[in-house]
């Protein structure tokens, strides 16, 4: 089975993305330190630093950023056994009347950002809670929405997206993967 | 003076005083510190080891009893209330010890005797002294409580031995396990009082037998306080299994705590469903082998005769424990008949509505509406959940419920609550300003005028909700992958009432039954906060790999659908959550986005949309309609103060 990759996001271009998401989230926020960013393990917490940076640039103040690792609360992760952690919050933050901002690599069921919700709301109550995901694959199977996109791309169940970033990866690039001589279901 | 209603009046110092006390039961009786008190034991409903056990201890330390062999033989029969028994009972005992069947019925003897009152179990509600002796018998047996992993098994709704045994291992530090029989997991006031208090999470399991724990793959664990609350999964997959067997093979189980099926507290027809038991595979297991097995009895067959010669099986000793534990207890009542009573319980700061018609308790077994001559309805008032629901929960039961109409004593207007008022409404509180009613005609019929809003303008007609739902039924159908996996769940109430028009649409399209449920987001007690059928007595809803289709009247925050959410994957896994709402008026607070949308209506802050359909609240016809609120947070005037601690988050 050979595999057919596509770049979908090369380094400069996946530079100028998190750069224009970190525009957006400071145009959300009523005020710049109202804003507190969660990555989601482990992608969603390098994209979630760097949006931090970013952020930093444009405001002169750093957002809190706290790291979630929602593998206790997902329903269907399993699959996955690259996560040792199961505790809910790796790194705690102050959520109570901010603008939360949830932040991953990819959204695509949903179920991932709705176990965070969760994890979230055993934190405290935040005013809003935004996601922001730098590729949104679409074909949700829950009610959410990703409130700030870095790219959309409409990929099928058989394919995959793959995001790699430097601090794990050692290089900035979101592929996708065609699966040949399978059918997708 | 001080009594004892429910295990929370009693700090765990007092706990730990206590069971001294017990360890010295030989002293006590040899000092006879009762002597020549009386205590009255009334129990409206049998008992052998409670009632026995409360007369031994009282005579042991000296007293003697009086009793009525059967309270259905008392004045009881000829319709004496319980305050005027608390009343005449007092001037003859020292201290009453009471059964009775109705949920918050010693409660309310309490106010009206003039002596200290022992709750010996009140309905469904809580078996305090039972839990002491649960407790004692657990540190006698294992050297102490922290720490200690208990599971608790059976009918987990229904027995009150069990609501306050929880609480109490919560308070210890325990490690709780539940493990209900199907459809009987822990009513919803006591799940939340473990979420909010103790800051457990909680994962109820329907379990067919105790295979599943035999095997530990069923088993779910409450681990306060710990990074690994592996909480949240109800049904379990089979990977997910993989992964908790690698917890629980750490995990010691130090108790197995059984329970009777309570017939007499269910509903006819609704008994059948396996039950766990404890057979001789249990006995054989390694890993139980320092595994004790407490039930409160009397048993049905949920043990195996074979446990009865086995050292784990401890239950006769734990009920033999039942004397001097009591013995402890009366003992530690008359030390503190001085002392002025605790002030730590909600019961202390309730709510008590300033008009005749007040919001009843939703509890159809609370004293408050069997008798509501012996209890005057009380509620602690709180400002909960996530949506800043107005809670009430009742001073006696203890079961909570959703406000739906709020008004202002002075000037006499009522409106809807709405989680925008909550400042508002903590400042009437504050003020004794705060009325707050069930219904409607409840609120008309005591003089009140809704308040005063601006110009309502239709949004919809009854022909334009027609046809969106029709659209959206057909959407529904159209995308769905496999009709028969259906499941149309409505959010009560308004949610409920689309969701049976758009299953109706359903149905009629596909010529055949669609399943319809209902989510309630803040239930009572009974209504416990999950999924359930549409029809109360229709089979349990399953909703794993199911494709659910989830109806709300208006989505606005967003954050209604987000507690629904963390209630259908607290209840099952489903393939996939569709949103369908009549409105969607944007101003979203998490994100949630409907798949299905009757109208986008574009609003501002300060207005309300409402859904009015037929036959809700006298509604003559279906209309949306949306108005400025120029309601109670508008007229600023009314709210004074809002700074108050009520709110319980």
């Amino acid at each position: 089975m050979a595999e057919e990759k596509t770049i979908l996001l090369e380094r400069d271009e996946l530079g100028r993305t998190i750069s224009r998401m970190a525009h957006e989230i400071v145009e959300r926020a009523t005020t710049p330190n109202e804003v507190a960013l969660i990555g989601i393990r482990s992608r969603g917490v390098h994209l979630a630093r760097r949006l931090a940076r970013r952020i930093q640039e444009i405001e002169k103040i750093a957002p809190p950023v706290g790291v979630i690792d929602v593998t206790p609360f997902r329903d269907d992760r399993a699959q996955e056994q690259d996560s040792p952690a199961i505790g809910a919050f790796e790194v705690q933050i102050a959520v109570d009347e901010k603008t939360v901002v949830l932040i991953d690599d990819v959204i695509f069921r949903g179920r991932t950002i709705r176990a965070a919700l969760e994890a979230v709301e055993r934190l405290g109550r935040p005013k809003r809670i935004l996601v922001a995901v730098l590729i949104d694959r679409g074909a949700r199977e829950l009610p959410i929405r990703a409130d700030i996109v870095g790219k959309n791309v409409d990929a099928s169940d058989g394919q995959r997206v793959n995001v790699l970033l430097e601090e794990s990866d050692g290089v900035d690039q979101v592929t996708i993967a065609h699966w040949q001589g399978r059918t997708t279901s | 003076m001080r009594s004892l209603i429910s295990i929370a009046d009693l700090t765990n110092d007092e706990i730990e005083e206590i069971f001294l006390l017990a360890d010295a039961a030989q002293k006590l009786r040899a000092e006879q510190p009762a002597r020549g008190q009386i205590m009255a034991t009334l129990f409206y409903e049998p008992s052998t080891r409670t009632r026995f056990s409360f007369e031994s201890a009282m005579q042991r330390l000296g007293g003697s009893v009086i009793s009525c062999s059967d309270m259905r033989s008392s004045s009881a029969v000829k319709g004496e209330t319980l305050a005027d028994t608390a009343k005449v009972v007092s001037a003859y005992a020292d201290v009453l010890a009471v059964r009775h069947n109705w949920d918050g019925a010693v409660q309310a003897m309490v106010e009206h005797a003039d002596v200290p009152v022992i709750n010996a179990g009140d309905g469904g509600h809580e078996h305090p002294s039972q839990t002491l002796c649960d407790l004692y018998t657990l540190r006698k047996e294992k050297g102490g409580l922290k720490g200690l992993t208990v599971v608790v098994c059976g009918d987990l709704k229904n027995g009150r031995t069990i609501h306050s045994l929880v609480f109490a291992l919560a308070r210890f530090g325990a490690n709780v396990v539940t493990l209900a029989a199907n459809g009987m997991e822990l009513p919803q006031y006591v799940i939340e009082r473990l979420e909010r208090e103790y800051d457990y999470a909680l994962a109820p399991v329907a379990a067919d037998d105790l295979n599943a724990v035999v095997t530990e793959t069923d088993a779910l664990y409450l681990m306060p306080k710990q990074p690994h609350q592996l909480a949240l999964f109800t049904q379990v997959d089979q990977v997910i299994q993989a992964r908790l067997n690698t917890l629980a093979s750490g995990l010691r189980y130090d108790a197995f705590y059984m329970t009777r099926k309570q017939k007499e507290r269910m509903k006819e027809g609704t008994t059948e469903g396996s039950y766990p038991t404890i057979g001789p595979e249990f006995l054989r297991q390694q890993h139980f082998k320092d595994t004790v097995v407490m039930h409160p009895l009397p048993r049905v067959d949920e043990l195996s005769p074979e446990l009865d010669k086995d050292r784990r099986g401890i239950y006769f000793k734990q009920a033999a424990y039942g004397v001097p534990v009591r013995m402890a207890l009366l003992k530690f009542l008359f030390d503190r008949r001085g002392a002025k009573p605790t002030s730590a319980s909600p019961r202390s700061r309730a709510y008590e509505s300033p008009e005749e018609l007040g919001p009843q308790c939703r509890n159809l077994n609370c004293v408050t509406l069997k008798e509501p001559a012996s209890a005057r309805k009380r509620f602690e008032v709180l400002f909960a959940g996530e949506i800043g629901t107005l809670i009430l929960a009742c001073a006696y039961c203890d079961h909570r419920f959703k406000v739906e109409f709020i008004g202002h004593v002075a000037s006499k207007r009522y409106c809807a609550y709405d989680q925008a008022f909550a400042e508002t409404t903590r400042g009437w509180l504050q003020n004794h300003q705060l009325a707050i009613f069930d219904s409607i005609k409840a609120a008309e019929e005591m003089g009140y005028e809704p308040f005063k809003s601006g110009p309502q303008r239709a949004l919809m007609n009854e022909a334009e909700i027609k046809n969106a739902l029709s659209a959206m039924s057909e959407q529904i159908l159209r995308e769905c992958r496999d009709p028969d996996r259906l499941l149309i769940l409505g959010v009560r109430s308004a949610g409920s009432q689309l969701a049976q028009r758009i299953a109706l649409e359903i149905e009629t399209r596909r010529g055949r039954k669609v399943e319809l449920g209902e989510i309630e987001i803040y239930g009572s007690g009974d209504e416990l906060r999950r999924v359930a059928p549409a029809e109360p007595d229709a089979a349990p809803l399953t909703l794993k790999n199911r494709e659910v289709i989830l109806v709300d009247d208006v989505v606005h925050t967003g954050r209604t659908v987000k507690s629904a959410l963390s209630i259908i994957f607290r209840s099952g896994r489903p393939q996939s959550v569709r949103l369908a709402v009549l409105v969607d008026r944007g101003h979203r607070e998490v994100p949630v986005k409907p798949n299905y949308v009757g109208k986008n209506i574009p609003s501002s802050d300060q207005d309300r949309v409402r859904v009015k359909l037929r036959g809700v609240e006298q509604e003559e016809r279906d209309q949306v309609v949306i108005y400025s609120i120029m309601t109670p947070v508008a007229s600023s005037h009314l709210s004074i103060g809002g700074d108050e601690k009520t709110a319980v988050p």
